[in-house]
C-alpha cells in the first residue's frame, strides 16, 4: 500500500508546537515582504536571518537542507539564467553568449528574482514539514472555514496515493491483456485510454460509497462540529500573528510609497 | 407499535425500470437481530439504504409506502437527523474511510466530531467502542494501512461509537476470517441484548442461525419467507428460489433424500449437522 501524501516531519519544536494558524500566516509574511519590501536585498537577508534560523528552530534543518539544495536550488538557478539571458534590460553588457546578451541589470534582476522565489517555496516547504494537515485543518474549520473545503484538501490528500495504486493495477491488469506500455510516446498516450473508463468509472462509485458513509456519519449535521484534538492558541501565537500582519502591511506600504 | 415499521414499501431507482422494493412489509421489535437473505440483485442493499434514509433521500427515484423508525416517519424527515438514530455500515470497507483522518482513533471520532460530542466524551466513546470490537491495538495506525477485515472492524467501530437506535449492516463481515466473522457476530449479538435493534444482510448462514433472532428471505425485492432462522434457512422454498444455502443444510437434504438423515428438521451448522448424524 502507498505512503499517504503529507511531508509532516513529526517532531517535538518550537516551530512545530505553534498554532498552525501563525505559522500560516509566517509563510505568507515571508513571501510577502521578500517580494514587495524595497530594498534589493530583501530575499537575500531573509534567507540568512529567518529561513535557515526557522529550520533550525523547527528541528528540520537537514531534511530541508535536502529539499533546498535537491528541489528548490535547481529550480531557483534555471528560473536565474532564463532571466539573466532573456531579459532585456540595461545597457551595460558584461558578455555577450552568441546573440544574447547579459547585462548588469539583468544578472542583478534575475539575481533577486530567483531568490524571491528561493524565499516562497522554502517558507512554504517549512510550513508543510512542520504543521500536520489535519491539525491545519482542524484549526481553521474552528475558525470559520466551511467543513466540506477542509474535507476536500484532506482526503484529496490521502486518497491521492490510493488512486495511483489503483491506476498502476489497472495498468498491470490491461499489460497482461497485451497493452502496450513501452513503446513510443504517442502511441502508448492513445493505449492509455482503455485505462480511463475503468479509473474514472470505479472513481464515480466510489466516491457515491464514500459520501454515503460519510452522511452515515453525520457529516451534513447542522449541529457545531467538535474537535478530538485541542489546537491550543495561546495569547503568544496571537501577538505574533498581529506583529506579523503589521510587517507585511508596512512592506506592502513602503513598496506603494517608494513607487 | 413495531420500532420498525415498513408498510407496502415499493421503491424504484432513477435508472431502473421495474422497482427494486416491491411491496414490502417489515416489522422488526426493539432489540431485536434480524437477519436478511436473498440472492445477488434481490435488493437486499436497497433495503438497507431504505432503512437508513438513503433510499430515497440521496438516491431520489420513486418510492412508494412508508417506512416508520422510533416511530418517526422518514419522508418526514431529513438525511442529517436520520442517521442520528440509523446507523449504517456496508461491504466496501475502502470506501467507507473517510480519508479525512491519519489515524484509526481518529477515524472513529469523526461521527462524533460531526455531531458535535464534547472532546472528552468524545474520547472515552471511542475507547469503548473498540475496546467493545477488539480493535485497540489498531488505535494509532493508518487506516489504509489496514487489511480488508480490519477495516471492516473500523468501519463497524465508527458506526457503534454513535450509538445508533437501529443499526444496518449490510455484509459486514465479507472479507473477514472465520474467527473475525464469530467475534463480530458475538458484539452485535451483544448489541442487541443491550437494546439496539439489528438489521444485517449476511450470506453466511451458519452465523445467522447462530446468533440471529429471525431471518427475512428477500427474492426479487419482495418478502419471500420470514420466521426463525432455522425454519426459514432449511426451507425447501429457498433451494427452488436459486437461494445459497449452508453446506450442512445441503448435505442433510441429499442424505435425508436417501434416508440418512432422520430427523424431521435439517441443520444449518456443523453442530446440528454432527448432532443429527450420529444419532
Ligand atoms: N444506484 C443504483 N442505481 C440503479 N440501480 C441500482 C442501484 N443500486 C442497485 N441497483 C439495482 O437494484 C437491484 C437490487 O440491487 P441491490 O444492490 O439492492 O441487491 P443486493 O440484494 O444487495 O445484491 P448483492 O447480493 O449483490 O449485494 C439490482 O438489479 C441492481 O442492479
Ligand atoms: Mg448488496
Amino acid at each position: 500500500m502507498h505512503e499517504r501524501l503529507s511531508f509532516h516531519i513529526k517532531r517535538d519544536s518550537f516551530i512545530h508546537n505553534l498554532n498552525p494558524l501563525t505559522k500560516l500566516v509566517l509563510t505568507l509574511t515571508l513571501i510577502l515582504i521578500a517580494f514587495t519590501f524595497p530594498w534589493y536585498w530583501t530575499p537575500h537577508l531573509l534567507v540568512l536571518v529567518a529561513i535557515i534560523p526557522l529550520s533550525l528552530l523547527g528541528k528540520v534543518f537537514r531534511e530541508f537542507s535536502v529539499t533546498a539544495l535537491r528541489l528548490i536550488l535547481p529550480a531557483a538557478g534555471f528560473l536565474f539564467l532564463m532571466q539573466a539571458f532573456f531579459q532585456p534590460v540595461g545597457s551595460d553588457v558584461i558578455f555577450k553568449f552568441y546573440f544574447l546578451d547579459v547585462t548588469q541589470e539583468s544578472l542583478m534582476f534575475a539575481f533577486r528574482n530567483a531568490m524571491r522565489v528561493f524565499v516562497m517555496v522554502s517558507a512554504f516547504t517549512l510550513f508543510l514539514v512542520t504543521t500536520h494537515p489535519s491539525e491545519l485543518m482542524s484549526d481553521l474549520t474552528r475558525r470559520g472555514l466551511p467543513g466540506q473545503f477542509s474535507y476536500v484538501i484532506i482526503s484529496t490528500l490521502q486518497i491521492l496515493p490510493q488512486i495511483i495504486a489503483k491506476s498502476q493495477t489497472i495498468i498491470a491488469a490491461q499489460r497482461s491483456r497485451g497493452l502496450d506500455t513501452e513503446s513510443s510516446f504517442f502511441k502508448r498516450a492513445g493505449s492509455l485510454i482503455p485505462l480511463v473508463g475503468p479509473l474514472v468509472f470505479g472513481s464515480l462509485m466510489e466516491v457515491e460509497e464514500r459520501a454515503i458513509a460519510i452522511e452515515a456519519r453525520g457529516f451534513t449535521s447542522k449541529q457545531t462540529k467538535t474537535s478530538l484534538h485541542e489546537i491550543p492558541d495561546p495569547s503568544f501565537d496571537q501577538m505574533l500573528r498581529w506583529v506579523l500582519v503589521a510587517l507585511i502591511i508596512l512592506s506592502i506600504a513602503l513598496n506603494l510609497w517608494l513607487s | 407499535m413495531a420500532f420498525v415499521n415498513l408498510q407496502n414499501v415499493t421503491y424504484k431507482y432513477p435508472l431502473t425500470k421495474a422497482p427494486v422494493l416491491q411491496n414490502v412489509n417489515l416489522q422488526v421489535d426493539e432489540g431485536e437481530f434480524v437477519s436478511i437473505v436473498g440472492p445477488n440483485g434481490a435488493g437486499k442493499s436497497t433495503l438497507c439504504y431504505a432503512l437508513a434514509g438513503f433510499v430515497p433521500h440521496f438516491f431520489k427515484g420513486e418510492i412508494s409506502g412508508s417506512i416508520e423508525v422510533d416511530g418517526k416517519e422518514s419522508s418526514k424527515s431529513t438525511l442529517d437527523e436520520w442517521v442520528l438514530n440509523v446507523g449504517l455500515a456496508f461491504q466496501n470497507p475502502f470506501n467507507q474511510i473517510s480519508g479525512a483522518k491519519y489515524t484509526v482513533f481518529e477515524e472513529i471520532a469523526f461521527g462524533l466530531e460531526n455531531i458535535g460530542v464534547p472532546r472528552e466524551e468524545m474520547k472515552s466513546r471511542v475507547e469503548d467502542a473498540m475496546a467493545l470490537t477488539g480493535i485497540r491495538d489498531l488505535a494509532d495506525r493508518s487506516p489504509y494501512s489496514l487489511s480488508g477485515g480490519q477495516q471492516q472492524r473500523v468501519a463497524l467501530t465508527s458506526i457503534l461509537v454513535m450509538r445508533p437506535k437501529l443499526l444496518v449492516l449490510d455484509e459486514p463481515t465479507s472479507q473477514m476470517d472465520p474467527i473475525g466473522t464469530r467475534e463480530v457476530f458475538g458484539t452485535i449479538r451483544k448489541m442487541a441484548e443491550e437494546g439496539m435493534t439489528v438489521v444485517l444482510v449476511e450470506h453466511k448462514m451458519e452465523w445467522i442461525a447462530k446468533f440471529a433472532d429471525r431471518v427475512i428471505a428477500l427474492k426479487d425485492g419482495s418478502v419471500l419467507l420470514e420466521g426463525k432462522p432455522n425454519e426459514v434457512l432449511t426451507s425447501d422454498l429457498l433451494v427452488e428460489n436459486g437461494f445459497g444455502i449452508s453446506r450442512y443444510t445441503s448435505t442433510a437434504r441429499e442424505a435425508k433424500k436417501q434416508g440418512i438423515w432422520k430427523k424431521e428438521s435439517l441443520p444449518v451448522t456443523l453442530d446440528e449437522a454432527a448432532e443429527g448424524f450420529t444419532k
